[in-house]
């Protein structure tokens, strides 16, 4: 096979799902109607944690219109089957977030759903709510076991002791951020069709096929066989399609199979920021040991990240959380504790970043904070602490491959004229507004932590379609991210042929294998590289075939310039010689499995060891401007450079960073979930505020290369990487142009002046 | 309730309750599932479609409105073979991801080509601020705005059919309520003589429909009162500008004559939420709802506007500093209508300011908002001062404290920080801001007094 052939690799076709999107032609959940469907509802609670007294049915309703479902009429166990089987379906006798799902109904339409959910009243005893990582960790309720404790990993090395001792000073911060959410601008959806064989088939807007597909054999105890999972165009998900739909599909089938109808749910959008899941808050306290000159000689970093209710995905959150927590430093001597404690709210799950960002800010903030007590600048500062090729990570992993946390640095800055920017708070002094410029550098882990990819083993075929098209066919989801174009891309490239050929279907659970879920920055690189196995193994069968057709030796068959050669006589094009195969072998697939890259190890028991294949690097730098008086912000320019190994595609590689920066610089002032008794506040497009146009900085993006070798063409993770810099970047150049250090996100106008008036200032 | 519109050069005529919203009609009534729903209260921009070529948030617009409008979809833009130009340039620069913003996105973008077809980046950032996107950092659509505009521009909308009548309709549909669109304004009056408590007036519908979103309105009537020509449009006379109740901000934002004597105004109008907000969200709509948070009151507390209100029985002005009765109450009575807003010719050299600070910076509503205006003469000595605040008290303020204590004072020379620190200081103290989903009490004191501050210093300063 010439892999060279198709040339296509760092080249930016038009993606293969544009037209369908530009033109409307695209069919989300909510666009599908099926024959006999009915429309679902959720009976939720009202407060945030309490007894379960009574579910009452006004009379005047006639509910034998509707089907309703408490959790004493489920068809299988209680319980949503994630990491732990701790999140029932239904609340049965305890609520534990405002919004908990107790009670659902189907209906034939929207005004008799409507009708039927206000006729059923909850009778709920309400107690104390503990909402607060400090009434967590004081095991206040409990919330959750016996402790509140969802999850306790730790990493060291070296002799935190003995580092400490060595230091010149010791630099202290706690650092904190907020929840966040996705805001994806397609809610969550699913369809449930009931099937003739006591089965059934759910349709929906989702990242993790085969997560629903557990969820529901688990739920409705039916056996793998007699579930489908399809999923259909996905407005945005960044997360929030990872976990929760395993909760909604539950809640939809249930209702089909009882009603014996299809059955439609598609949350408001209030509905959704009420019970969906969101970015984990987090309180970040870091202990530094350092050298006069800013080296750093020992870290003490405690991580506590809000789980909310249930476990959900907190465990491993927590887990890539303490192993990012470290930042892209050299700490010789370094302590990392990380806790997810459960509180009354609902359940916080994956959010683009999944802990990394969290921790992120947290180190760098207090890297700035180091720069100030020593009395250099941020660069300087992380200059002397850099992790270089072949330095060792906290979790006791050599980084073998290049390290590119300098170069990203580097380019960043000169890209921005940072040097020449800094410290030039004021034009005038009449002028209205401040600026500063603030830089950040970060590393995401690609791919499942720690041994993940090895538990999971995905599996990925391609197929030769009777259409003489090649079907990729995984588990893994477009939603948005650019996933089908860059597979396509991939597999066009390994088969040589060109684009056009290669499709990759919307995944249907009766189709295609198990290729492990659609995050972790894992697409491109981990499956990518298994879509490019099973290309292999399907150019090895046609060539098999090709050979024994013609009587030729295997080594002799090749393909070249588009059609199969034996020596100098051609065979045909891949089209022709594929539609032999079909007819005379039958189907034409080719199938490969994860494989592990050798000299990789991970000790799961003592988190210790290679905890990701590989390391994406990243570097920020924000300009703000910052109104004197009403403190108002405004990123007026952002630069990101990141190293990805090889971009497949550059247009659409830029286009994940940029978005990811915008939604990174979200958070960080904008974005702010305030809650009254556990109820959040914010739960409309009103009040929860997220960028407009006209609130996005410019962007100059740059993508640096360092090709992976273990990866499809090169490629690395990136999907998550721009989340990480953006928030702590754009606190560092608001503190350029303010004086104002702010240790939390969101920095809103209200907290600067908080802040200010707490420093002492006018 | 029968109406008869067109879609992509189609004509309809549907039987749909009178709030049925556009966006439902287009995607269960007529299976157009291009347009999405992402909030369905005008925040999002996913529903917006051109409604007789102006941009339009399809979750807003009550089917009682339709009646003879022509309406623009994402379907009826382009086809694959031959796509709008604004699609092509989507397509090439790769300005889609997850797409759910994109119908949306690419219908803001048309309107804004059509409006002005060769667009700045700021005037592009400005035309799409209504439209948000989780996925793409907007980079890639402000340049596929850029490429459409250099793109060869090809009509790729459908010829109108001009046949559409605009039906008259004062029936009940069988599932809906009474719905009356009257032309006359008479009988609008008289409508509202005889049933006024029960009829919900409808002008542009952003904040009746939000509020029946939210389950805070169940009208038992209604009665569209856009089709009154008298009610809309802007006259300037000698006594100064009359702007009709109907009149959308859009209007108001781009009217000249707005522009040159009531600048304030006209800024206000420029930040009412964004492009298909301002399209439909009136005046008179804006000062009814009665929000603390509405943009339009302070400005015209601060001109010394009145408004007229009308009803058969005849008419009388209220001047706008006492409409305001309560948290959301105003002065008038269910049998009288808003007809137009008076705004007094200013004296020359009148200085006027608004100020806006907001959740962000487009579609966002006021944590504070400050008008002030004043006549300085040469030596720097104030006269005619108003000044007036929005979101720091249970209703939009003016602060006449402020402007007696201003009256007459020098806004040059050595003591005048003094003098505007002190009136920033009784602004702060003539509010009553309270902490809630938006901002806090604190901020918004502060941010009061800065303003205040802030418009002294800018007159001073010229
Ligand atoms: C996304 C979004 C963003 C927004 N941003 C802003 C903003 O930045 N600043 C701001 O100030 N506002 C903002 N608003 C609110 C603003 O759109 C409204 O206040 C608008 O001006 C109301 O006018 P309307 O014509 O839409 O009123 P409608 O919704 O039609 O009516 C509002 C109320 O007034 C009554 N009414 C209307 N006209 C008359 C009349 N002539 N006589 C008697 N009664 C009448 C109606 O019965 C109803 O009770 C926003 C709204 C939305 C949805
Ligand atoms: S492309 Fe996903 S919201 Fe804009």
């Amino acid at each position: 096979m010439n892999r060279a052939a198709g040339g296509l690799i760092g080249t930016s076709p038009v993606r293969l799902d544009g037209w369908e999107k530009i033109s409307g032609e695209a069919r989300y959940v909510d666009d599908l109607s099926i024959p006999g469907m009915w429309v679902g509802g959720t009976v939720r609670s009202p407060v945030a944690s309490g007894k379960i007294v009574a579910l009452r049915r006004d009379p005047s309703f006639d509910f034998s219109r509707v089907v309703v479902v408490t959790a004493r009429e489920l068809p299988g166990p209680n319980v949503v089957a994630m990491i732990r089987e701790d999140h029932p379906v239904l609340a049965a006798d305890r609520v534990r977030f405002v919004a908990e799902p107790i009670a659902l109904v189907a209906a034939p339409d929207k005004p008799t759903l409507a009708a039927a959910l206000t006729a059923i009243e909850v009778d709920i005893q309400p107690d104390e709510p503990v909402l607060t990582i400090e009434d967590a960790l004081a095991g206040k309720g409990p919330v959750w076991g016996d402790d509140n404790i969802l999850a306790e990993y730790g990493i060291a090395s070296g002799d935190l002791e003995a580092g400490f001792a060595e230091a010149d000073l010791i630099v202290e911060g706690t650092y904190r951020t907020g929840h966040q959410e996705h805001l994806y601008l397609e809610t969550n959806g699913m369809i449930a069709v009931p099937r003739g064989d006591g089965g059934v088939e759910v349709i929906g807007s989702l990242q993790c096929p085969y997560y629903v597909l557990n969820a529901l054999t688990r739920a409705l105890s039916l056996p793998p066989e007699k579930v489908i999972v399809r999923q259909v165009a996905t407005g945005g998900a960044f997360g929030g399609k990872e976990d929760f739909p395993s909760v909604l599909a539950a809640h939809a089938a249930t209702l089909a199979l009882r009603a014996r109808h299809p059955v439609k749910i598609v949350y408001e959008r209030t509905e959704d920021i009420r019970a969906t899941t969101k970015r984990h808050p987090s309180r970040v306290s870091v202990r530094t040991g350092v050298k006069r000159d800013g080296t750093l000689v020992a870290a003490d970093i405690d991580v506590v990240l809000d789980g909310g209710a249930y476990t959900t995905l907190s465990p491993v959150v927590l887990s890539r959380a303490i192993l990012h927590a470290g930042g892209p430093y050299r700490i010789p001597n370094v302590a990392i504790r990380g806790r997810a404690v459960a509180t009354h709210t609902a359940p916080n799950g994956a959010f683009r970043g999944f802990g990394a960002p969290q921790t992120l800010f947290a180190i760098e903030r207090h890297m700035d904070r180091i720069a100030s007590r020593v009395g250099v600048d941020p660069v300087t500062v992380r200059r002397r602490n850099l992790l270089t090729t072949g330095d060792q990570l906290p979790c006791g992993q050599i980084l073998h491959e290049p390290v590119a946390a300098g170069l990203v640095l580097d380019r960043a800055l000169a890209l921005s004229d940072y040097k020449g920017k800094r410290g030039k708070r004021s034009p005038s002094a009449n002028a209205r507004t401040l600026s500063g410029i603030g830089l950040s550098v970060y590393y995401h882990g690609g791919g499942f932590t720690g041994g993940g990819e090895e538990r999971i083993r995905g599996k990925a075929s391609v197929r030769f379609s009777r259409e003489g098209r090649i079907e990729i066919l995984v588990s893994n989801v477009e939603m948005g991210q650019g996933a089908t174009t860059v597979l396509c891309m991939i597999a066009a490239q390994a088969l040589g042929l060109p684009l056009e050929m290669v499709t990759h279907p919307y995944p249907d659970t009766s189709q295609v294998p198990d290729t492990g879920p659609t995050v972790a920055s894992r697409t491109t690189m981990i499956v990518g590289k298994i879509v490019v196995d099973a290309c292999d193994a399907l150019a090895a069968k046609l060539r098999a075939h090709l050979a024994r057709e013609h009587g030729a030796e295997e080594r002799a068959i090749r393909f070249a310039d588009g059609s199969w050669w034996a020596a100098d006589r051609q065979l045909g094009s891949f089209r022709e010689c594929g539609l032999r195969y079909l007819d005379a072998a039958g189907p034409l697939v080719g199938d490969a499995t994860y494989r592990h890259p050798e000299g990789l190890r991970w000790d799961e028991e003592n988190f210790r060891g290679d905890a990701y294949k590989s390391y994406s690097w990243g570097a920020d730098v924000v300009e703000v401007e910052v109104d004197r008086d009403t403190l108002e912000i405004r990123p007026l320019r952002a630069t990101v450079v990141v190293e990805i190994g090889r971009a497949i595609n550059p247009v659409l590689a830029v286009g994940q960073v940029e978005g990811g920066t915008l939604q990174a610089l979200g958070w960080g002032y904008l974005e702010e979930i305030k809650m009254d008794a556990g109820r959040y506040l914010n739960d409309r497009v009103t009040t929860y505020i997220i960028p407009t146009t006209l609130d996005a900085p410019a962007m100059q993006v740059e993508l640096a290369e360092f090709p992976y070798e273990r990866g499809p063409f090169g490629a690395k993770g990136l999907g998550e990487l721009p989340m990480d810099g953006g928030a702590p970047a754009l606190a560092a150049a608001i503190e350029d142009a303010t004086q104002i250090f702010a240790a939390g996100i969101p920095i809103t106008p209200e907290r600067l002046l908080r802040l200010r008036i707490e420093e002492g200032g006018s | 309730m029968k109406v008869s519109f067109e879609v992509n050069g189609e004509g309809h005529v549907l039987d749909v309750p009178p709030l049925r919203r556009l966006l439902d009609i287009l995607r269960e009534d007529l299976g157009l599932t291009g347009t999405k729903e992402g909030c369905g209260e005008g925040e999002c921009g996913a529903c917006a479609v051109l409604m007789d070529d102006a941009l339009v948030d399809a979750c807003l617009v009550p089917a009682v409105q339709l009646a003879g409008r022509r309406i623009v979809t994402i379907e009826g833009l382009g086809s694959r073979e031959r796509p709008d130009p604004v699609q092509q340039a989507f397509l090439e620069e790769g300005a889609a991801q997850c797409g759910f913003c994109i119908p949306g996105m690419v219908m803001a973008s048309r309107a804004l080509l059509n409006r002005c077809p060769q667009p700045s980046r700021e005037e592009i950032r400005t035309g799409l601020a209504g439209n948000l996107c989780r996925c793409t950092g907007y980079e890639r659509i402000i340049r596929a705005v850029q490429r459409a505009a250099s793109l060869p521009a090809e009509s790729g909308q459908p010829a109108s059919v001009e046949t559409v009548p605009a039906s008259r309709t004062v029936t009940a549909s069988v599932d809906g309520i009474p719905a009356y669109a009257p032309d006359d304004l008479r009988e609008a009056l008289e409508i509202l003589q005889t049933q006024g408590e029960r009829i919900t007036i409808i002008a542009g519908a952003t904040d009746l429909l939000t509020d029946v979103k939210l389950g805070n309105r169940r009208p038992a009537a209604v009665m569209d009162i856009t089709r009154l020509a008298c009610l809309r449009g802007i006259a300037l006379t000698e006594q100064g500008l009359e702007i009709g109740a109907t009149t959308e901000f859009a209007q108001v934002a781009r009217d000249a004559r707005v522009r040159r004597h009531a600048p304030a105004l006209a800024d206000a109008a420029a930040t009412v939420g964004a492009a298909a907000i301002q399209n439909r969200a009136t005046l008179g709509g804006n000062l009814m709802t009665a929000s603390p948070a509405a943009d339009a009151p302070p400005v015209l507390m601060a001109l010394g506007a009145t408004v007229t209100l009308t009803s058969a029985k005849g008419t009388r002005e209220v001047p706008v500093d006492s409409f305001f009765v309560g948290y959301r109450r105003c002065a008038c009575r269910p049998e009288e209508l808003l007809s137009r807003v008076s705004i007094p010719l200013p004296p020359a050299g009148d200085r006027q300011c608004f100020y806006k600070v907001g959740t962000r910076l487009a579609q966002s509503i006021s944590k504070v908002c400050v008008a002030c205006r004043a006549q300085v003469d040469a030596g720097g000595v104030l006269s005619g001062v108003r000044v007036a605040a929005g979101s720091v008290a249970p209703t939009p303020v003016a602060l006449p404290e402020v402007a007696r204590y201003l009256e007459g004072r020098r806004v040059q020379g050595s003591d005048a920080p003094e003098v505007m620190a002190a009136a920033g200081n009784i602004a702060a103290r003539e509010i009553a801001p309270i902490d809630d989903v938006r901002s806090s009490a604190a901020y918004r004191s502060a941010v009061t007094r800065s303003l205040v501050v802030r418009f002294l210093q800018e007159i001073a300063r010229s």
